[in-house]
C-alpha cells in the first residue's frame, strides 16, 4: 500500500520536474514484482578546479615556496591540471631508485601470503602442541587420582587405630600401677617409669620365648634340626 | 526595487527582484539572539557576582576530577586488570546493519545493479569511516535481516553469520576484504585521491592476526578458496533451513560473479594506473620494473 502510494508520488514528482529542466537525472527503473523502484544517481560535490587559469608555480623564482618545488606537488598540479600542468607524467611514478627502496620496504615489512601462512601454521603447531601436553599431563594425573585418595585414606585411618592402641596400653598401665601401688601415680614420676621399663623387659622376654619355642617347632617337626649343627 | 500593482504577482515579483540569498545578507531572526550577562555592573559592583563567598568556589580554583581531597582516590583505589589492554590501538568496524543497507537501497542511495562496495556505501552517506581513528572498514550487522530483501554483491571487512545468510538466502553474494588503512583512505575518498595524481597503489594482505579471519570460507575472506565457499554457502542454507538460489542462471550473473583482485582497490582499475580528472584520462606505467612491481 504504502509502496504503491510512494510509487504514484515518485512518478508525480518526476513528471513534474521532467516539465521544468533539470540537470539531475531520476531513473524510474520497473522491477520484475511490479514495483516501481527509484534509482538515484549519484550526486557528487562540484570539483572546484579553475582549469581555465591554472596556477602553475614558477620553479625558478625565489617568491615561490620551497613545498611547491617539490615533486610531490609537481605530481598534484598534474593531478588538477592535467597536461595543462606541463609536468610530465612520467615523473607521476617513482623513479628506478625510489623503486628498490619501496621494494626493499615492503620486503621488510610485508611478507608475501605463503611466509605468513607458514608462521601461522607453525604457531598453530606450537600452541596445538603445548595444549595437548598439558592435557595429557593432567589426564595421567587424573588416572592416578583414586589410588591416591584410597592410600590416603588408609594412612588416616592406620594413624587413628595407632593413636587409639597408644592410649590404650597407656591406660592399662596407669591401671597397673594404681593395681600394684594402691594408688594413682604420676605418668611422670620415676616410679611408674621404672615400672613401665620392667614391664617392656619382661614383654620382651616373653617374646623372646614365645619366638624361642616357635622355632622350636618348626625345627622339631623336620627329621634334622639345624640348630644342632651349629 | 519596484513592484507591480498587481496583488496576485507580489510574491512572484519580490521572489524574482529580490537578491539571492547568501551568507552575506543573513542575520539571525529577532529575538533568536540572547545579550550577554555582564556581571557585577551599576549597583551590583562590589559583590561577589553570583559566586558566593570566598575559596575554590568564588576563584574558580577547584580540585582536578576525581580528586578527594588528598586521601587515595576512588580511581586510583580499584586494581587495573587487563580486558581493556591496548583499547585504543584496537581495530575498529563501523556498524551497518541490513536494514539500514535496505533504507539505503530503498531510496536509492545505494544501486543494487552494481557491485556495493566501501566507496558506494560512503558516498550514499550510509557510513562514516575515518581511517585516522583507526577505523578498518565497517561490519556488516544482522538487525533487519528478516526485512532484508535485495539481491547485492557487496563487499565489506566484516559480516555477522546471520548477516551473510540473510544476503546469501535472497540470492546475493558477499566478500569480507582487507584494506590496509592507506588504500582504506583511498577507497572511500577517491577523488581527492586522483586529485593527487599518484599511482593506485597496491592493496597490502593483512597482518599475521587478520589472515585467519581472510583466509576462513565461513567469512567469505577473499584470501578463502572459491570451493571452499561454495561449500560454506551451501553449509549455511541447510544449518539455517532455505533453498540457495542458483546464481550461475540468474540475469544479473555478470554483477554478482564480480570479485576484485586481491590487490586490487577499485573495480576496473589496476595498481600502478594514474586516473586524471582534469583530461578525462588513465595513465598506465610501461617501464618493466614498475609493471612487475604492481603486478606482483
Amino acid at each position: 500500500m504504502a509502496a504503491s502510494m510512494l510509487c504514484k508520488r515518485v512518478a508525480m514528482l518526476t513528471r513534474v520536474i521532467n516539465g521544468l529542466s533539470v540537470s539531475k537525472t531520476v531513473i524510474t527503473v520497473k522491477s520484475p514484482n511490479g514495483l516501481l523502484l527509484q534509482t538515484a544517481s549519484y550526486n557528487p560535490k562540484p570539483l572546484k578546479l579553475n582549469i581555465k587559469e591554472p596556477y602553475i608555480p614558477d620553479k625558478n623564482s625565489e617568491k615561490t615556496p620551497e613545498w611547491q618545488k617539490t615533486a610531490r606537488y609537481d605530481s598534484k598540479l598534474y593531478g588538477r591540471y592535467g597536461s595543462a600542468s606541463g609536468i610530465s607524467p612520467e615523473s607521476l611514478w617513482p623513479s628506478h631508485k625510489q623503486l628498490e627502496s619501496i621494494i626493499a620496504e615492503e620486503n621488510e615489512w610485508h611478507p608475501p601470503l605463503e611466509e605468513m601462512l607458514k608462521n601461522i601454521e607453525a604457531r598453530e603447531k606450537e600452541e596445538t602442541e603445548k595444549r595437548l601436553a598439558r592435557e595429557k599431563l593432567i589426564a595421567d594425573n587424573m588416572a592416578k587420582m583414586p589410588k591416591m585418595i584410597a592410600d590416603w585414606r588408609k594412612e588416616k585411618h592406620e594413624k587413628k587405630r595407632k593413636l587409639k592402641e597408644e592410649k590404650a596400653r597407656r591406660a592399662r598401665l596407669l591401671a597397673e600401677a594404681k593395681e600394684r601401688f594402691g594408688h594413682a601415680v604420676d605418668p611422670r614420676s620415676s616410679k611408674f617409669l621404672e615400672m613401665v621399663a620392667e614391664i617392656e623387659k619382661e614383654e620382651k622376654k616373653k617374646k623372646k620365648l614365645l619366638k624361642r619355642r616357635l622355632r622350636m617347632e618348626q625345627v622339631g617337626a623336620p627329621d634334622t634340626p639345624p640348630s644342632a649343627a651349629s | 526595487m519596484s513592484f507591480t500593482k498587481k496583488t496576485g504577482s507580489k510574491a512572484l515579483d519580490a521572489l524574482q527582484n529580490l537578491p539571492r540569498i547568501t551568507l552575506a545578507n543573513l542575520r539571525p531572526e529577532p529575538g533568536a539572539k540572547k545579550a550577554e550577562k555582564r556581571r557585577g555592573r551599576g549597583q551590583h559592583g562590589g559583590n561577589r557576582s553570583g559566586r558566593g563567598h570566598k575559596g575554590e568556589r568564588q576563584r574558580g580554583t577547584r580540585p582536578r576530577l576525581g580528586f578527594e581531597g588528598g586521601q587515595s582516590p576512588f580511581y586510583l583505589i580499584i586494581p587495573k586488570y587487563g580486558y581493556n589492554e591496548g583499547h585504543s590501538r584496537r581495530p575498529q568496524y563501523q556498524p551497518l546493519s541490513l536494514k539500514r543497507l535496505q533504507y539505503l537501497i530503498d531510496l536509492g542511495r545505494v544501486d543494487p545493479n552494481q557491485p556495493i562496495d566501501l566507496t558506494q556505501l560512503v558516498n550514499a552517506r550510509g557510513v562514516t569511516v575515518q581511517p585516522l581513528k583507526r577505523d578498518y572498514g565497517v561490519q556488516l550487522v544482522d538487525e533487519g535481516a528478516d526485512i532484508f530483501a535485495a539481491k547485492i554483491n557487496i563487499e565489506v571487512q566484516r559480516a555477522s553469520e546471520g548477516a551473510i545468510a540473510a544476503i546469501e538466502r535472497n540470492g546475493g553474494v558477499i566478500t569480507t576484504s582487507f584494506y590496509d588503512p592507506i588504500s582504506l583512505g583511498i577507497l572511500i575518498k577517491p577523488v581527492p585521491f586522483f586529485l593527487r595524481g599518484q599511482p593506485i597503489p597496491k592493496r597490502m594482505f593483512p597482518g599475521e592476526d587478520m589472515v585467519p579471519y581472510y583466509r576462513g570460507a565461513e567469512n567469505r575472506g577473499y584470501l578463502a578458496d572459491p570451493e571452499q565457499i561454495r561449500e560454506a554457502r551451501l553449509a549455511l542454507a541447510r544449518k539455517y533451513g532455505y533453498v540457495l538460489p542458483d546464481i550461475s542462471k540468474d540475469e544479473l550473473y555478470h554483477m554478482l560473479s564480480m570479485r576484485k583482485d586481491v590487490r586490487q582497490i577499485f573495480f576496473g582499475l589496476s595498481p600502478g594506473w594514474v586516473v586524471n580528472m582534469a583530461d578525462k584520462k588513465i595513465l598506465k606505467p610501461t617501464d618493466e620494473k614498475l609493471v612487475q612491481y604492481y603486478s606482483s
